[in-house]
């Protein structure tokens, strides 16, 4: 008798993994390789804005780019932005999750409304922040402004000292969730008897941390903060949404910086560049990271 | 070291009672061991004196200090737990000097004392290891000697060699014993396994359902079970019962089930017609192929038997048989072969039976 699977053509019954790591393979080429390549190959020329051609000169937006003071600045408030974020959604993260891990009542409805920023687009976060931080009727302006904390004269996000934080703040709302989860998982999945031998060995609460829920957590840390931390230094939407690099530069990332060689200028070919150095930072970056901290996945 | 006492102790876990009403003296050095099947409530008891469970009602006391509200870390007491329970990150050094660390011990003697756990222990070679480039027996002993560097009141032990092999556990239990003949410091040792128990313990209590059966030294408990429980739960091969009516036979009182005539001893305190639980050891149940000699010398009837499983263990061989339905076994230290499918014919020792009520299961 012949079988459905006897029905089916040749190249479906074969046990070569080709035929069946072409639909992925291919998807990442066209989506993922070939933009990159499509990138480096940009970067090599150099567009004259005046003609709208482009010349082969491997090396000219390279060393424009070394030279570029907005780029190193850019470089400098994308570390600020991911150091900063990371570390707040890191230690919030943390403090929070070991606030929820508990089984008494309730907490399961806490641990599931946590996940709530999560399900709300970057874009709209950012939307709502802004909204949030307007100068007239923003309620988390006018509570610092009756805090004396802020003057209506220097608005969060219109003031060069401020905002990046006013940024950085609308990321932390939106991904300590995040952080909490990974933590949370990472507590729970601790064996309990360890705890019982060092409150027996004499240690308060906050050793026990120290000594044994950090160590044995490490892991799990650092494949955490890699994670976010790749994410964050591609930041682009709230930066893009919030305050749109300004004032002036004082929140232009990488990834804005390109975004705005590409969409103002049209330097495809410099726009290519500054992303593919934001690649290449962050490939490094995470390489040294994984090194140092012997990331496992 | 010091004295542990418990008084009156419950625990209740919402509606459930798991510990009913407590009360157990352990005298300063000795080696006391809770002895139980599981979920009797002996862990349970022994995390309430570590302080890592909380105290529904009742109260323990170290010597004369109420611990009640005394945090595990301030009780001085150190507890080896079942899975060892080391610190996985830490050396074997780290994991035994973590104490004596945290208490800010000059650096000297932490780690003379360290060397010193470590050669009592043989674990001088393994200082510098994590705990998972060790075998069971030695995180084990790594588990102890973090509890000896101590210098505690009270050693807990929480079923300590139950993840290990029957060879290691052997030897892992002389060593325990060998530790408390050298320290002497008040232990109170929980496990199921009652040979781990008659081996290491000064006094065994024996628990079933948050309630002590009984208490009392290892042989005493062997030869005096107080009731059919602790009767059927020490001793293996476990002790033979057999539900009985007291009745009368040629002028002399004897036990009967069916067809079945067992003699009494001669100070039973039983009455005719009464319901017993007719129990004697394996070792007291001398099995003969002669039927004429095991008639002559118990009783007018002979006990036989048809031998159901022989199990040679080296120095005895156990034969398992059916005895009118009933299983029962006996032990031979001679080295006499039995086929399955043999009659066999049974002189019980008359003098070592033991009688428990049929309505309260209490020793007669």
């Amino acid at each position: 008798m012949k079988t459905q699977g006897s029905r089916l053509p040749r190249w479906l019954r074969s046990e070569h993994p080709f035929p069946w790591l072409f639909p992925v393979t291919s998807l990442l080429i066209v989506f993922g390789l070939y933009p990159v390549l499509y990138s480096l190959w940009l970067s090599f020329y150099k567009r004259n804005p005046a003609t709208r051609k482009e010349t082969f000169l491997p090396s000219h937006n390279w060393s424009k780019l070394i030279s570029d003071d907005r780029v190193w600045d850019a470089v400098q408030v994308t570390f600020s932005y991911a150091c900063i974020a990371l570390i707040l959604q890191l230690v919030l993260g943390m403090l929070i999750a070991l606030l929820l891990d508990s089984d008494k009542k309730g907490f399961g409805i806490l641990r599931a409304l946590m996940t709530l920023p999560l399900v709300v687009p970057p874009a709209v976060t950012g939307m709502m922040f802004l909204l949030m931080y307007d100068s007239s009727f923003g309620v988390i302006s006018n509570a610092l402004y009756s805090l004396n904390l802020l003057s209506p004269d220097a608005p969060i996000l219109g003031t060069g000292s401020t905002a990046l934080w006013g940024v950085i703040i609308a990321d932390v709302w939106q991904w300590t969730p995040f952080m909490v989860l990974i933590m949370l998982a990472g507590l729970r999945a601790l064996p309990k008897e360890p705890f019982e031998a060092a409150s027996i060995d004499g240690a308060t609460a906050v050793q026990s941390f120290f000594h044994l829920t950090l160590p044995m957590m490490s892991k799990i840390i650092a494949l955490a903060v890699l994670i976010r931390g790749i994410d964050l230094f591609r930041v682009y939407d709230y930066v893009k949404v919030m305050t749109d690099s300004g004032p002036g530069t004082a929140t232009e990332t990488l990834t804005a910086y390109a975004g705005t060689v590409y969409f103002k200028s049209a330097n495809f070919a410099y726009a290519s560049t500054v992303a593919l150095a934001t690649l290449i930072l962050v490939l490094v970056t995470a390489t040294l990271f994984i090194k140092i901290f012997k990331v496992r996945f | 070291m010091a004295s542990v006492k418990i008084s009156n102790l419950k625990k209740e876990y919402g509606p459930v009672q798991v510990l009913h009403s407590l009360d157990l003296e352990v005298a300063d050095g000795d080696f006391v061991v809770l002895l139980g099947p599981s979920g009797c409530g002996k862990s349970t008891l022994l995390r309430m004196i570590a302080g890592l469970e909380p105290i529904t009602a009742g109260d323990v006391f170290f010597d004369d200090r109420r611990v009640n509200d005394i945090h595990a870390k301030d009780r001085n007491i150190a507890m080896v737990f079942q899975n060892y329970a080391l610190y996985a990150h830490m050396s074997v050094r780290k994991n035994m000097a973590f104490s004596m660390r945290l208490k800010k011990i000059d650096k000297k003697i932490i780690d003379e004392k360290v060397e010193w756990a470590a050669s009592i222990l043989g674990l001088e070679p393994y200082l510098d290891r994590l705990p998972k480039e060790l075998s069971g027996g030695q995180r084990q002993r790594v588990a102890m000697g973090r509890a000896i560097v101590r210098d505690p009141d009270v050693f807990l032990f929480d079923e300590p060699l139950s993840n290990l092999d029957a060879k290691l556990r052997v030897q892992m239990r002389t060593e325990i014993k060998d530790l408390h003949q050298r320290l002497k410091t008040t232990t109170v040792y929980v496990t199921h396994d009652q040979i781990e128990a008659m081996t290491m313990a000064d006094e065994v209590v024996i628990m079933r359902d948050g309630v002590i059966e009984q208490a009392g030294s290892p042989m005493d408990i062997y030869d005096n079970p107080g009731n059919l429980f602790v009767a059927q739960f020490i001793g293996s091969p476990g002790m033979n019962i057999v539900e009985c009516q007291v009745s009368e036979a040629n002028g002399k009182l004897c036990a009967t089930k069916g067809d079945l005539q067992l003699p009494l001893p001669s100070n039973a305190n039983v009455i005719n017609g009464q319901t017993i639980y007719y129990g004697i050891r394996p070792e007291h149940l001398q099995a003969t192929r002669q039927a004429s000699l095991a008639a002559s010398d118990s009783n007018d009837k002979s006990i036989t038997g048809v031998v159901r499983v022989v199990e040679p263990t080296g120095p005895e061989i156990h034969i398992y048989s059916k005895l009118d339905n009933q299983d029962v076994c006996s032990i031979s230290r001679d080295r006499v072969l039995w086929a399955p499918g043999e009659d066999i014919h049974f002189i019980p020792d008359v003098e070592h039976v033991h009688l428990f009520d049929g309505d309260t299961k209490l020793a007669i």
